[in-house]
């Protein structure tokens, strides 16, 4: 298999990110193909380097790609990457990569200082409980990556709702969709993040329970566990309070939604890097924020 | 080779002008190629005739044959019946390059009146396929036509010409109304007044797909009459406030001297739907309603004339601001269409010149092959790539001379000198 590193694809998605942030000034077709092209080739290397880690994972018998924090949060990049390069495709004047490169580059620098070796928890993880573990760690990136999308199109409808009552014109920089789809949008990214990340804590929960760690003891009194928890409960709120008033404005709407979803990314990361490097940190803290990654040291797994 | 084009436009001449000189329909064109094709046999033709010009564009290979410029504006008078001295000063008359030029700015829109507009191109497309219908056009118009088109794309794709737009209706519906709404043929637009811009506004909001339309209006039989030509319904001013809360889209337009909308009516339309976007976009000067509206909610997206107007203007300067990268992009691709028709005029000449020269050297490997008969077949192949390579060497240093004259003109000098000193005749 090729030998990637972390640093060709980071590399690529900066000059992305830098040739959509000239594209704003200079709105040019070629402009825009140099910038898919250079991200396409940093997805490329995105998977390559992801198949490789699957490859190891595999060899150990750990569920692919999501046996390291480290993994995990370049398994959250690439998806975003993905979603990133589909859209940009399907619209060519939409000013999607300005948003989306900035959090790709804090997913992918962030897994620079993230563990990555297997969690304590997947390392015990039994051929029986494998299932619940995949269930457990895809629910978890799939969810993650809607929390992403549900802040940026957050920041998408409050930028494009301040044009819009500034009576600013469209026709050059920023090109962005209309109020009536961000909102919608928006609201389907939380009602399907929400749910995912739900199942994802509920079946960290079980497998933590069930006793997998090996000597180590679940305190709901961990610092790591009750921040975590409080960042679901937030999207948790949120959840019901969009179920519950559909005539909230979208502006109310996606203030709620960058706060709800801007905590718990910042909580989870957060969280992350100082299990991966604070020995004394609760190794609790895990991508998941489920607080039962088992090892208090080093690891910074996914549940 | 020569081209050339007279015309009228905008610029030149009153729209009564071009109203008379205009050809309006696919019958009167095809009348007209035929009376070009009679009167001057020897040149292609395409005729462009839009709202705002009427163009003649002519192409012969022999420069003799051009028609001159009373003798197309003969043409244009007898066909439309219009005497020649009533628009002769109009019309304006270039040649060679200036006329590949002329049209690389026309089908570019930098001659257009809105500067960027796109219609340009499919009309200069249309005129080139009603040419080619009728049998007018040749491989002169041809090559011009399809260059212009592709110079017209090469300046939206490399400049900014084309970006923003720059009429009230077409940002208010373009900028901001799609801003607002994703799609429009779930939404209800309430016209109130029945003022030219709202009618304008409309046909940028149908094309965007908008069907249910309401007009409002003091005289509810206009109202009718043009909700019924919009597929609505009409009212009259009674039902304002009745109909307001279920609009998306309120375009209003009337001359009343004072706000129509105030803000006690707005605040009680939007009771109990502050969730739900409205558009409102007062076309009226003085306004139609209140500018306070729009503090009301979030929601309330008020636009008035003094608005959009701002926005027509910043995008109209910056189109301006494009013209000079456009114009060098014209001049740049004139410069080179215009070496290529040279060069092509050099074509037959160099063809003949490599056929003579080939012949001589042919004959004379053939009397050579005869006389050493004692040669194999690898010798001879020897003999006859030397005589090949000399042949070339000694037509390299003419052929770079024409290529280099060609540059800037027709050679016609050097091309005379080339038949007579190696006796080419046609």
């Amino acid at each position: 298999m090729v030998d990637v590193t972390i640093f060709c694809f980071f590399a690529s998605y900066t000059v992305a990110f830098a040739l959509d942030v000239l594209r704003l000034k200079r709105p040019k077709r070629s402009t825009w193909m140099v910038s898919v092209g250079i991200a396409v080739a940093g997805f490329v290397a995105h998977t390559l380097f992801l198949l490789n880690a699957a490859d190891k994972g595999r060899e150990e018998l750990l569920p692919p790609l999501l046996s390291s924090s480290q993994d995990w949060t370049l398994v959250l990049a690439w998806l975003v990457v993905g979603f990133h390069l589909f859209l940009t495709c399907c619209d060519r004047a939409l000013s999607l990569g300005v948003f989306l490169f900035p959090l790709v580059l804090g997913l992918i620098g962030s897994s620079y200082f993230l563990a990555d070796e297997p969690s304590q928890l997947l390392n015990a993880a039994e051929s029986a409980r494998r299932g619940w573990t995949m269930l457990h760690v895809s629910s978890l990136a799939v969810g993650s990556a809607g929390v992403l999308a549900g802040i940026v199109l957050s920041l998408m409808y409050l930028l494009q709702h301040r044009r819009l009552r500034q009576k600013g014109s469209s026709a050059t920089g920023l090109k962005l969709p209309s109020l009536e789809r961000l909102s919608r949008m928006n609201w389907w990214s939380v009602m399907v993040s929400v749910p995912l990340l739900t199942v994802g804590m509920g079946t960290g929960l079980v497998l933590l329970l069930s006793g997998s760690t090996e000597g180590r003891e679940l305190s709901l009194g961990d610092p790591v566990v009750i921040i975590n928890g409080i960042s679901w409960l937030g999207l948790i709120g949120l959840f019901g309070w969009m179920l519950l008033t559909p005539r909230a404005t979208g502006k109310q709407v996606a203030w709620r939604t960058l706060l709800a979803c801007g905590f718990l990314l910042v909580t989870v990361v957060g969280l992350n890097v100082l299990a991966s490097h604070s020995p004394g940190f609760s190794g609790h803290a895990s991508v998941s924020s489920l607080g039962a990654n088992g090892d208090p040291v080093e690891t910074g797994g996914p549940s | 080779m020569n081209l050339q084009v007279i015309y009228c436009n905008h610029q030149t001449a009153s729209l009564d002008i071009r109203e008379r000189l205009a050809f309006t329909d696919e019958e009167q064109l095809a009348d007209a190629y035929t009376q070009l094709r009679d009167r001057f046999p020897n040149s292609e033709a395409v005729v462009l005739s839009t709202c705002n010009r009427v163009e003649l564009y002519t192409a012969q290979e022999n420069a003799a044959a051009a028609p001159t410029h009373d003798e197309l504006a003969g043409f244009l008078s007898n066909f439309h019946g219009v005497p020649v001295e009533e628009f002769l000063g109009d019309l304006l008359q270039h040649s060679g390059a200036e006329a590949v030029g002329h049209l690389f700015r026309v089908c570019s829109s930098i001659d257009s009146m809105v500067l960027g507009e796109p219609q340009i191109v499919s009309q200069v497309k249309e005129a080139y396929r009603q040419a080619e219908a009728n049998e007018a056009c040749g491989p002169l118009t041809n090559a011009l036509f399809q260059c212009a088109i592709r110079v017209s794309k090469r300046v939206r794709s490399e400049t900014r010409l084309a970006e923003g737009r720059v009429s009230i209706a077409s940002v208010a519906v373009g900028e901001f109304a799609r801003g607002i709404f994703d799609r429009f043929d779930d939404k209800t637009v309430l016209v109130i007044g029945a003022g030219e811009m709202a009618e304008e506004t409309l046909q940028y909001l149908q094309d965007d797909g908008v069907r249910d339309v309401l007009v409002v209006n003091r005289n509810p039989e206009r109202a009718r009459e043009l909700a019924a030509k919009w597929g609505g319904n009409g009212f009259g001013m009674e039902r304002l406030e009745e109909l307001l809360p279920g609009a998306d889209v309120v375009v209003a337009a009337t001359g009343a001297d004072q706000p129509i909308v105030d803000v006690e009516m707005f605040a009680r339309v939007r009771d109990g739907q502050r969730d739900r976007p409205v558009f409102v976009l007062d076309l009226g000067a003085p306004r139609d309603v209140a500018p306070e509206v729009s503090g009301l909610d979030d929601n309330v997206f008020l636009y008035d004339v003094d608005d959009l107007q701002e926005t027509c203007e910043r995008n109209r300067k910056s189109r301006s601001q494009e013209i000079v990268r456009a114009l060098s992009i014209i001049e740049n691709e004139s410069d080179r269409f215009m070496q290529d028709v040279y060069h092509r005029a050099t074509g037959p000449i160099v063809k003949r010149l490599r056929e003579q020269w080939s012949d001589v050297s042919q004959k004379e490997m053939d009397r050579l092959r005869s006389k050493l008969s004692h040669l194999d077949d690898a010798d001879i192949d020897q003999v006859e790539q030397t005589v090949n390579r000399i042949v070339n060497k000694l037509l390299h240093p003419p052929l770079e001379a024409l290529r280099d004259e060609a540059r800037d003109g027709t050679p016609h000098g050097l091309l005379d000198a080339l038949s007579r000193l190696f006796h080419i005749r046609d």
